[in-house]
C-alpha cells in the first residue's frame, strides 16, 4: 500500500454560526491527484482552509504524514510541506512577481526559472507589481509560486480559475506529472470536470457539506451517469429544501 | 439593427505596457456578445476602458453618443452596467443593499430632500427582481464576505442588472461556478438579452461563451485577432492554437456540451422554471 | 551674506530635523510592521530619556556610569518595545487602522501620565552623551551635537533601509502587512515580523531618546509632541520609505530653525500687535503635504491598489425616534435636578456629543479619517466671538455665519479628500488641524490670546438663554438648565437627522463609497460629491458643536480647539462607535470633562494624570475587547463581521 500524505477523519468545520462540512472523511496518497467537485457553496473551501488551518474545525481528525495537525499554527503547517493556494489566490498585490520568488520563511530557497517554465508567459513579467497583473497572470503566479516549493501536500482551491483554456489543458498534466516526480500529494478543486477526471487518480463529490461520491477517476471515465446521478442527487436535495 | 455600444480604435497604455491596440468592437441591439482571448489579452482592460476606469484613446460611442471623456460614474448612469473580475463588491453592505445601492438614483436635490423629510424607504422593486432572477434571494440579507466566490460573482451581475442598464458588461461571471451552474447563469443571461438588454461577456468557460453569445471577438496581446459567429472562431486556426487549445475547442463542441446540457435540461431548468 | 545666517540656522536645525527623521523613522516602521499609525512613537522616544536620565543621574537611588546607563536604557526600550508588542500591537492585529491610532494613542496618554506622576512636570537637564563643543561656521556657533544626530541618524536610516531591501525579513514584512492569513501559507510567521518590527522601532526611538537629550532637556511634552512633524515627515516617503522620510524630516527640522531666524526680521509679517505671525511654519508643512499628496493619487483608486482594512459595519438605526422620546425627558430633568458640577459635565458631554457625531458621518459612514472636525469647530467658535467684539453680531446670526463659515472650510479641507485616501488622509488632517490652530487660532487678531477671546451670552429678543441666565437649576447654582435644554435640543434634532441620514439614499451612497469608491462610481455614484457632502454636512455639524463650546465657556482661547483634544475625540468616538449615533452620544458621556468624569472626579477623587493614566489604559482595554465599538455592540449586537480569510 502506498504511503498516505494526508487523511481526513469525521471532520466538521465552519464558521460563526454553523458547520459547513460535516463528517467529512478523505485521504490523499504519496503521488497521487485527489479531484474536489460540487457545486458553490458545497463546502470545497471550507475543507481546504480547515486543512491548512485557516480555519479551525470543531470536530475530527486531519493526519498529515502520520502526525495530528489539530495543533499546529497555519505557519508551522506550511513550513511542513503544506502548500495552499486558497480562493482569492493568496497572493500580495504590493510585490513584484520576482519579489514573490524571493519570498519565503528561511531556510527556504526556490528556483524562480522553474516557476516561469510552469508558465513561460509570467517571464516577461517578473518586475510587474502582482496587483497590475491580470486575473489569469495572477492565477498562474499563484499556482507557479507554491508548485516551485516542492511541498509533500498540494492544496489548490479552483485551480484552473480564469485561466484560458488551452493553458488548462496543458496545466492538469503537467499538475499530474508534478505529483508524480516529487511525491506529492494533490488534492485538487475543479470546475472543468471532464478535464480534471482525464487526470485524477480519485475524485469526491461534496454537496452541502456531505461527501455523495467517492469513486476511482477510472470507473467514472467509463461510466459518466455514475457523476451526473450524484449531481442529480444534490441537486433534488436542494430542491426539497427549498420547497421546505 | 443599430449599434448600442460602438468602439473604434480604442488604445490603452500604461507605462510602457501596451495593453489594448485599436481595438473596434461592436455590440448590438439584442445581442450578446462576446469576447474571448489568452489571459493578459486585455479584455478586463476593454471594459475598464468602455466604462471609463483607465484612461484611453480612440472613440467610444453608447447609442451614437460618444462617451469616452466622460467620468465612470456619468458613463454608468448613461447606462453602462458592469461587473468585476476581482468582483469588488461593498463589503460592510448586505447583499440587498449592495443591489439597493444601484438600483437607486439620487441627485443632490433628492438626496437632501430625503435627509431632510425621510421620504425614502429603501424598498426597490428593480433589485428584488435581480435577486429572484440569479435565484439569490436565500443569501439577501448575507455580508458578501461570507458567500462562496461564485455566489459573490453572481450577487456582482445582480448589482449590474439592478441598476436597470441598456449595456451590461460581464466580466468571468461563471468563474468559480460549476459546469452546471455555469450553463444555468448562460441560460438566464441569454433570456436578460432576449428581454432586450444587450451584453458584452467576457469568460473563460467556453462551453458558456460559444453556447450562448450570437458574434464573438478574439483579443491576443491588444489585438483583435479574428471575429464571427462562435461556430467560426471555434474553427479558427489561429484562435485555437493562442486560446482555445486542441481539445478543448472539439470539447466544447461535443462532449463538454453534450453532458452540460444533460445536466442542465434535467434538474435545472427545472428549478429555474419554477 | 545675507546667506550666510540663512546657512547657519540650518545648521543648527540639523539637530532637531534628526529627532524628527528619527521618529518619522519609528512611525515608518510601525506602519510597515503592522499598519499602525504610531502617535506613540515619541512618547516611546521620552521614556527612553527619562531612564537614561534617571539611570544617569542616581533618581534612583544607584548612579551608573554613562556606559552602563545606555545599555541599561538600550534593555528598558526593548522591555517597553515588547510590552508595546503585546499590549497594543498584537492583539489589534486585524482591525482597522484607525483602532490601532487609537490604541497608541491611549498609550501615548497612560505613558505621558505615568512619567508626570513618576519625575513631575519640569524638564529635567540631562547629562549630554554627545560631544558638547560648538563649531563657528560664518560667524555663528552650531552645536557639533546637531552634526552628530543627524549622522546617527542617517546611519540608522541606511541600516533599515539595506534591512528592507535586501533581506528577506523586509520582504516577508510587506507581505505580512498586506495579507497575514496569506503570509501564514507560506510559512510567514506574521507574529514574529510584528514582534522584531516594533523591537526594531522601539530600538530606535530609544536611540532618538537618548540623543534628545543632548541637545535638549527632557521633559514629558517635547518628544511626544515631535509626533506631528515625524508624521508629516514619514507622510512624505507614504508611511513606507525611510530615506525620504529621513530628508523631509531634515528638511522640517531646518526650516523651522530658518524660520526663527527669519521671524526675528523686519519684513516677517506681524499679527498687528507687533509679534511674529505665528503658525507659518504648520502652514507650510500642510500646504507642502497637499501638493505632494495630491498629486500621487489617483482619483479613483486603479486596479492592484491596496484596500485598507475597513471600518466597523454601519447599522440601520433601529426606532430613533422612540428611544429619543426616552432618553431626552430624562435627560432634560436631570439637567435640572443635577447640581452644578454634574450639570456642567452633562453640557459638556451633550457639546462633546454633537462633535462626534461630526465624525460619525464623516469616518463612520462616508469613511474619510479627519482629525480637523475640531478645528472647523473651532473656526465657527472664534467667528461668533469675533462678530460679536469687532461688529457687535450676536445670536443667532453670529452663529449661523460662524457654521456656514465652518462648512466653507470643511468643505475646502475635503478637496484633498477626493485623492488622498485613508491613512495618509488621517495625516493630512491633522496638518491641516494644526495649521489652523496655529495660524488662525494662536494669532491674536482672529484667534485669541492666551487670556481668550469674549464670547457674549446666547440671547434671543432679550431673552438670555446662556449658563449665565437668571433661571437655575434645583441647587439655584450657574450654569443655567435653560443653556443645557438648548444644547439638548440642538443635539436631538442633529442626531434624529444623522439617523436619517444613514437611512437615505445618500447615506447609502456614502456607505458605499466607504466600502469600494470603484464600484460605487460603477453604480453610479458620484464619489467626489458624495464626498464633498459628508464633509460639508460634518462641517457644519462640527460648527454647530463649536458654537455651543464658545457659549458655554464664555470665552474662548486656542487650547479649546486643540490639535491633541482633536485626536482624543477620535479615541473616545471609536471605542464607543464610530459608526453610529448611540456611539457618539455615550461617547460624549465619557468624554473628558464630561458627565462620567465629573462622577469619578466627585466619587473618587481621581483627576488629572491620575485619570489620564486609567483613560489611556480603558481604551487599550476597550479597543482590545470590543474592536467595534461599545454602542455598536451594546445597540446593534449582530454578527461578528467575517473572518478576514476571504477578503
Ligand atoms: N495598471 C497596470 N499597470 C501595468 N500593467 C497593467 C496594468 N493593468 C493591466 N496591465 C497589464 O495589461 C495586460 C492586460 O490585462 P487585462 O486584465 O486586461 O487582461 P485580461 O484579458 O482581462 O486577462 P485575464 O483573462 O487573465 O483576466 C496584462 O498583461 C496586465 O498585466
Ligand atoms: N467567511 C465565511 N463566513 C461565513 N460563512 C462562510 C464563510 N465562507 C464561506 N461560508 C459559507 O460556507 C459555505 C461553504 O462555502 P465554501 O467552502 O466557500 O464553498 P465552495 O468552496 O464549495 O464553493 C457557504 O454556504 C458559505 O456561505
Ligand atoms: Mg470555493
Ligand atoms: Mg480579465
Amino acid at each position: 500500500m502506498s504511503e498516505t500524505v494526508l487523511s481526513v477523519d469525521e471532520l466538521s468545520a465552519g464558521y460563526d454560526q454553523a458547520d459547513v462540512v460535516r463528517r467529512l472523511d478523505l485521504r490523499v496518497d504519496v503521488g497521487e491527484v485527489v479531484a474536489l467537485f460540487g457545486p458553490n457553496g458545497a463546502g470545497k473551501t471550507t475543507t481546504l482552509r480547515a486543512i491548512s488551518g485557516i480555519v479551525k474545525p470543531s470536530h475530527g481528525t486531519i493526519r498529515y504524514l502520520g502526525k495530528d495537525l489539530s495543533r499546529l499554527s497555519p505557519t508551522v503547517r506550511a513550513r511542513a510541506g503544506i502548500a495552499h493556494v486558497p480562493e482569492g489566490r493568496g497572493i500580495f498585490f504590493g510585490l513584484t512577481v520576482a519579489e514573490h520568488m524571493r519570498l519565503g520563511y528561511r531556510g527556504e530557497t526556490v528556483d524562480p526559472e522553474q516557476a516561469y517554465s510552469y508558465f513561460p508567459a509570467l517571464a516577461p513579467l517578473r518586475d510587474r507589481r502582482a496587483g497590475f497583473l491580470s486575473g489569469g497572470e495572477q492565477q498562474m503566479l499563484a499556482v507557479a509560486r507554491n508548485l516551485v516549493r516542492r511541498p509533500r501536500l498540494l492544496l489548490l482551491d479552483e485551480l484552473s480559475l480564469g485561466l484560458a483554456p488551452v493553458l488548462v489543458e496543458q496545466l492538469l498534466p503537467v499538475v499530474r506529472q508534478y505529483a508524480l516526480d516529487n511525491g506529492c500529494g494533490v488534492l485538487l478543486v475543479e470546475q472543468h470536470v471532464q478535464l480534471a477526471i482525464e487526470v485524477a487518480d480519485r475524485c469526491y463529490v461534496l454537496s452541502h457539506g456531505d461527501v455523495v461520491l467517492h469513486e476511482t477517476s477510472e470507473r467514472l471515465r467509463s461510466d459518466p451517469d455514475i457523476l451526473v446521478a450524484s449531481y442529480l442527487g444534490q441537486r433534488r436535495r436542494s430542491g426539497e429544501e427549498a420547497a421546505l | 439593427m443599430s449599434a448600442v455600444l460602438s468602439t473604434s480604435g480604442v488604445s490603452v497604455s500604461f507605462g510602457a505596457v501596451r495593453a489594448l491596440s485599436e481595438v473596434d468592437l461592436e455590440v448590438r441591439e439584442g445581442q450578446l456578445v462576446g469576447l474571448i482571448g489568452p489571459n493578459g489579452a486585455g479584455k478586463t482592460t476593454f471594459i475598464d476602458a468602455v466604462t471609463g476606469f483607465v484612461p484611453a484613446r480612440g472613440d467610444i460611442r453608447l447609442r451614437d453618443r460618444d462617451i469616452s471623456g466622460l467620468p465612470p460614474h456619468r458613463r454608468a448612469r448613461l447606462g453602462l452596467g458592469r461587473t468585476w473580475q476581482t468582483i469588488e463588491l461593498f463589503d460592510d453592505l448586505s447583499v440587498r443593499e449592495n443591489l439597493a445601492v444601484a438600483a437607486q438614483r439620487s441627485t443632490l436635490a433628492s438626496g437632501l430632500g430625503e435627509v431632510f423629510l425621510g421620504l425614502w424607504h429603501g424598498e426597490e422593486q428593480v433589485a428584488e427582481d435581480a435577486l429572484d432572477l440569479l435565484d439569490l434571494r436565500h443569501d439577501a440579507d448575507r455580508m458578501p464576505s461570507e458567500l462562496p466566490q461564485g455566489r459573490r460573482k453572481l450577487v456582482g451581475v445582480a448589482r449590474a442588472l439592478a441598476a436597470r442598464p441598456r449595456l451590461l458588461l460581464l466580466d468571468e461571471p461563471a468563474a468559480g461556478l460549476d459546469s452546471h451552474e455555469s450553463a444555468e447563469l448562460g441560460e438566464r443571461l441569454r433570456r436578460v438579452v432576449d428581454a432586450g438588454l444587450p451584453a458584452l461577456l467576457v469568460d473563460h468557460d467556453m462551453s458558456l461563451v460559444l453556447g450562448i453569445c450570437d458574434y464573438v471577438y478574439v483579443l491576443d496581446f491588444g489585438k483583435l485577432i479574428a471575429r464571427g459567429t462562435p461556430e467560426e472562431v471555434r474553427n479558427d486556426p489561429e484562435v485555437r492554437a493562442a486560446y482555445l487549445g486542441g481539445s478543448t475547442a472539439d470539447m466544447a463542441s461535443t462532449a463538454d456540451m453534450a453532458s452540460t446540457d444533460m445536466l442542465v435540461t434535467m434538474p435545472g431548468s427545472e428549478a429555474t422554471e419554477r | 551674506m545675507v546667506l550666510s545666517p540663512i546657512v547657519a540656522f540650518a545648521l543648527i536645525g540639523l539637530g532637531s530635523g534628526g529627532l524628527i527623521a528619527g521618529i518619522g523613522l519609528g512611525v515608518v516602521l510601525s506602519y510597515r510592521g503592522g499598519g499602525v499609525i504610531n502617535l506613540s512613537a515619541g512618547v516611546l522616544a521620552m521614556l527612553s530619556g527619562f531612564c537614561y536620565w534617571a539611570l544617569d543621574t542616581g533618581y534612583f537611588g544607584i548612579t551608573f556610569p554613562t556606559g552602563w546607563a545606555i545599555t541599561l536604557t538600550i534593555v528598558f526600550a526593548l522591555v517597553v518595545g515588547v510590552v508595546f508588542e503585546f499590549g497594543v500591537v498584537r492583539p489589534l492585529r486585524g482591525q482597522p487602522p484607525l483602532a490601532k491610532l487609537t490604541a497608541t494613542l491611549g498609550f501615548f496618554v497612560s505613558a505621558q501620565a505615568a512619567v508626570v506622576l513618576g519625575f513631575g512636570e519640569e524638564a529635567r537637564p540631562q547629562p549630554p552623551i554627545l560631544p558638547s563643543g560648538i563649531v563657528s561656521i560664518l560667524g555663528y556657533t552650531v552645536p557639533v551635537s546637531s552634526f552628530w544626530i543627524a549622522g546617527i541618524v542617517l546611519a540608522v536610516t541606511l541600516l533599515f533601509v539595506g534591512a528592507f531591501r535586501w533581506s528577506r525579513f523586509g520582504l516577508g514584512t510587506r507581505a505580512a502587512a498586506e495579507n497575514e492569513a496569506y503570509a501564514t501559507l507560506y510559512g510567514l510567521s506574521p507574529n514574529g515580523l510584528s514582534l522584531a518590527n516594533t523591537l526594531l522601532m522601539s530600538l530606535a526611538m530609544g536611540l532618538v531618546g537618548l540623543l534628545g537629550a543632548s541637545i535638549a532637556e527632557v521633559d514629558s511634552s517635547t518628544l511626544p509632541l515631535m509626533i506631528v512633524p515625524a508624521l508629516a515627515a514619514a507622510t512624505f516617503g507614504s508611511l513606507n520609505s525611510f530615506t525620504v522620510t529621513y530628508i523631509a524630516g531634515m528638511l522640517i527640522g531646518m526650516a523651522e530653525s530658518v524660520l526663527i531666524f527669519f521671524s526675528s526680521q523686519s519684513w516677517f509679517p506681524t499679527n498687528g500687535i507687533g509679534n511674529p505671525l505665528p503658525g507659518v511654519q504648520e502652514l507650510m508643512i500642510f500646504v507642502v503635504l497637499v501638493v505632494a499628496m495630491f498629486f500621487r493619487a489617483g482619483k479613483i483608486p486603479g486596479r492592484g491598489d491596496i484596500v485598507e482594512r475597513r471600518l466597523p459595519p454601519a447599522p440601520r438605526p433601529r426606532a430613533p425616534l422612540k428611544a429619543a422620546m426616552k432618553w431626552v425627558p430624562l435627560c432634560a430633568f436631570l439637567m435640572w435636578a443635577l447640581p452644578f458640577g454634574f450639570r456642567e459635565g452633562l453640557i459638556t458631554s451633550l457639546i462633546a456629543a454633537v462633535s462626534l457625531l461630526s465624525l460619525v458621518v464623516i469616518t463612520g459612514f462616508v469613511g474619510q479619517l479627519s482629525i480637523v472636525q475640531l478645528a472647523l469647530a473651532g473656526v465657527a467658535g472664534f467667528t461668533v466671538s469675533h462678530f460679536f467684539i469687532n461688529f457687535g453680531i450676536g445670536f443667532p446670526w453670529a452663529a449661523i455665519i460662524g457654521v456656514l463659515l465652518a462648512t466653507v472650510v470643511g468643505l475646502i479641507s475635503g478637496f484633498p479628500a477626493l485623492r488622498v485616501r485613508g491613512v495618509s488622509l488621517v495625516v493630512l488632517t491633522l496638518a491641516a488641524a494644526v495649521a489652523i490652530e496655529n495660524f488662525g487660532f494662536t494669532n491674536s487678531t482672529w484667534g485669541a490670546s492666551v487670556t481668550g477671546s469674549l464670547v457674549p451670552a446666547p440671547s434671543l429678543f432679550g431673552f438670555n438663554f446662556g449658563p449665565n441666565a437668571s433661571f437655575h437649576g434645583i441647587d439655584g447654582a450657574e450654569p443655567s438648565p435653560l443653556f443645557g435644554w438648548f444644547c439638548l435640543v440642538v443635539l436631538t434634532v442633529i442626531a434624529l437627522w444623522v439617523c436619517n441620514l444613514r437611512r437615505s439614499r445618500l447615506g447609502q451612497e456614502m456607505l458605499a463609497v466607504r466600502a469600494n469608491e470603484r464600484a460605487a462610481a460603477a453604480s453610479g455614484v458620484n464619489v467626489r460629491n458624495v464626498k464633498l457632502i459628508g464633509f460639508a454636512i460634518a462641517a457644519a455639524i462640527a460648527g454647530v458643536s463649536g458654537v455651543l463650546l464658545a457659549y458655554s465657556y464664555g470665552s474662548i482661547t486656542a487650547d479649546s480647539y486643540d490639535t491633541l483634544v482633536a485626536i482624543s475625540l477620535i479615541a473616545f468616538i471609536y471605542i464607543c462607535g464610530i459608526t453610529t449615533v448611540p456611539g457618539a452620544i455615550q461617547g460624549g458621556l465619557i468624554y473628558t470633562g464630561g458627565l462620567l468624569a465629573y462622577a469619578i472626579l466627585d466619587w473618587f477623587g481621581l483627576q488629572g494624570n491620575w485619570l489620564n493614566l486609567l483613560v489611556g489604559f480603558l481604551v487599550i482595554a476597550s479597543l482590545v475587547l470590543r474592536p467595534e465599538g461599545g454602542a455598536t455592540y451594546l445597540f446593534y449586537r449582530s454578527k461578528r463581521p467575517a473572518s478576514e480569510v476571504t477578503s
